[in-house]
């Protein structure tokens, strides 16, 4: 009896544990946009000021308006949609024939793709750089457009190969028993049913390149600029300024969120390129 | 109909897979060799930056010989922050990522509104997670004020010897959730019987966890290791935001290194030659740990 009562205020001691810890992670993001909608003054307040502020529209009202965030927000959806778009289309019958024929040399072709996806962005973006002036091409939306493919098509491929593999063999056969092309049988029977697959593929790597930094940050100046190398705007010689700041973080991320909590079904095997199922 | 039979029976049949691979290998592999090609050019030459590329002067590999032996070079120094900031983040996320894993790992209320809310630092933009980072850093910061709640003492976290450590600090807290909700939904699928069987045999809690929990858990930690490997490998946004690899180099892994090297001392051919180095670390590092994991799966 005793030792059940142990164990019942145990179980109950990690309950609040573990409610403290994902609080924990939680809390800087909390801590994040609050402080969009507090005065400079509060900022910087020592203790930090958590409740206690009147909330205020000026820093929105400051990027909206005077730093032109929309224009921005523009050049990062028109790279990370058209980026996305291109990628999947180029990703599927790739995918498709790794998942369901069979050919010498498959899966060290596949594994090339993924040590391609491997190079850091940081370390080839000065070499793409003397590229994108040669080609006249540097600051514009086609070029981020088409160097992302270099990441996001071996993504893609890895991501949904998993999907397609997972779609039993047997029903694109029997279609094809009853006379489809095998082209017919994919775009009928198997599409659809990794539909589910590659809407979370596409929001996944739309993301990847919604956030990605370093080579907008590089191969751009003032017409193609991203949001989130708008940051650079942020630090002046005056010091930086924190409103405006966290309110474009905040607007910035809370696309973002939401996407990724949509696709939340999918995330582990996103975050793992497929190895892993949720 | 025969007649179509037969046209399709003589196609050879790498045909069409090699045909619906084609634009993908042609796209990738078009930006890779072309970007491969400028870079090992460019890490050949003597060039400033800003200057153009005509006035490039051929030196041979003396870019990387410098970079390797001259006593200037802080190449040396690089790669000691590189695996002092590899070890500093990938051993505590994976410590405390499994540990809050075992935690979640249990039947309570709210445990998929729990998941939910470890996915956000994951996919923050970066470049602003390493602004916040700096604010909360600060004298000032909400990461003093913590600090001096409990200890009673405030760091100068912008210093020599604390900027390693916030920005270590900082890829803990966006990253530990990666290994959280990965080894969460491992520990999910594992099988239950050999559990209850150990139960019946009467292993203790601990016996199970390091009997069974452990070595099947193993192929998806390493997994999970090498995901990450590469990744904190490859940083760059954060700490070139918090703190652009200094103050000093304390700061400037290798990434930050290429950029310092490239853009601060405007050495086109010393930071290709970096960058190039920085690839072949990263490639082989991977394929060492990815050939490791296959044996240590054979094994299991």
């Amino acid at each position: 009896m005793k030792r059940n009562w142990t164990s019942i205020t145990g179980s109950r001691l990690l309950d609040l544990l573990t409610v403290c810890v994902v609080f924990a992670f939680l809390f800087p993001y909390l801590f994040m946009v609050s402080s969009a909608f507090k005065s400079r003054l509060e900022t910087f307040a020592y203790p930090p000021v958590f409740l206690q502020f009147t909330p205020t529209l000026e820093h929105f009202d400051n990027i909206f308006n005077n730093m032109h965030i929309l224009f921005y927000m523009k050049n990062s959806t028109i790279i990370a949609v058209c980026s996305t778009l291109l990628t999947i289309l180029i990703a599927i019958p790739a995918t498709y024939a790794f998942a369901r024929f069979r050919f010498r040399n498959k899966e060290g072709i596949a594994y090339g793709f993924l040590f391609l996806q491997m190079v850091p962005g940081i370390s080839i973006v000065f070499a793409l750089f003397f590229i994108a002036r040669a080609l006249d091409l540097f600051d514009t939306h086609i070029f981020l457009i088409v160097v992302y493919l270099l990441w996001n098509v071996p993504y893609a491929i890895w991501m949904m190969r998993g999907f397609v593999e997972g779609i039993p063999v047997e029903l694109e056969e029997s279609a094809m028993v009853d006379g489809a092309s095998r082209f017919k049988a994919f775009r009928v029977i198997t599409l659809p049913l990794m539909a589910g697959g590659v809407a979370a593929t596409a929001i996944l790597i739309f993301i990847g390149v919604w956030n990605e930094f370093s080579l907008a940050f590089f191969l751009t100046s003032t017409n193609a600029r991203t949001m989130p190398t708008t940051i650079a705007f942020f630090m002046t010689h005056s010091g930086i300024k924190w409103g405006p700041m966290f309110a474009t973080a905040t607007i910035g991320t809370l696309p973002v969120v939401v996407f990724a909590l949509i696709v939340r079904r999918y995330f582990i095997s996103a975050l793992t390129f497929g190895a892993v199922k949720g | 109909m025969t007649i179509d039979r037969n046209a399709r029976r003589q196609r050879p049949p790498w045909l069409t897979p090699a045909l619906l691979i084609m634009p993908a290998f042609v796209v990738v592999f078009a930006i890779a060799a072309y970007s491969a090609v400028s870079l090992f050019q460019l890490s050949t030459v003597d060039l400033t930056f800003g200057e153009p590329f005509r006035n490039a002067e051929p030196v041979g590999l003396e870019n990387y010989r410098w970079l390797l032996t001259n006593e200037h070079s802080t190449f040396w120094a690089t790669l000691r922050v590189t695996i002092s900031y590899l070890l500093g983040t990938l051993i505590p996320e994976l410590l405390i990522g499994f540990a809050i894993a075992l935690l979640l790992n249990r039947k309570m209320r709210g445990n998929s509104l729990f998941t939910a809310v470890l996915v956000i630092p994951i996919v923050l933009m970066p470049s602003m997670v390493g602004l916040i980072g700096r604010l909360y850093f600060s004298y000032d910061g909400l990461v003093n004020f913590f600090f001096e709640s409990f200890t009673g003492i405030r760091h100068n976290w912008y210093g020599k010897d604390l900027a390693l450590w916030a920005v270590i600090l900082v890829d803990i807290w966006e990253w530990t959730p990666f290994f959280i909700l990965i080894l969460l939904a491992g520990l999910q699928t594992l099988p239950v019987e050999p559990f209850e069987a150990a139960r019946v045999d009467g292993a203790s809690r601990w016996q199970s966890f390091t009997l069974l929990t452990l070595p099947m858990m193993l192929p998806l930690v390493l997994t999970t290791f090498i995901l990450r490997f590469m990744d904190v490998l490859r940083l760059f946004d954060v700490i070139f935001v918090m703190f652009a690899g200094g103050p000093g180099t304390t700061t400037t892994t290798l990434p930050l290194y290429v950029y310092r090297t490239t853009l601060v001392q405007r050495d086109v051919g010393r930071g290709s030659a970096a960058s190039i180095m920085l690839i072949i670390i990263i490639v082989s590092l991977t394929v060492i740990l990815i050939k490791l994991r296959e044996r240590i799966k054979f094994e299991a």
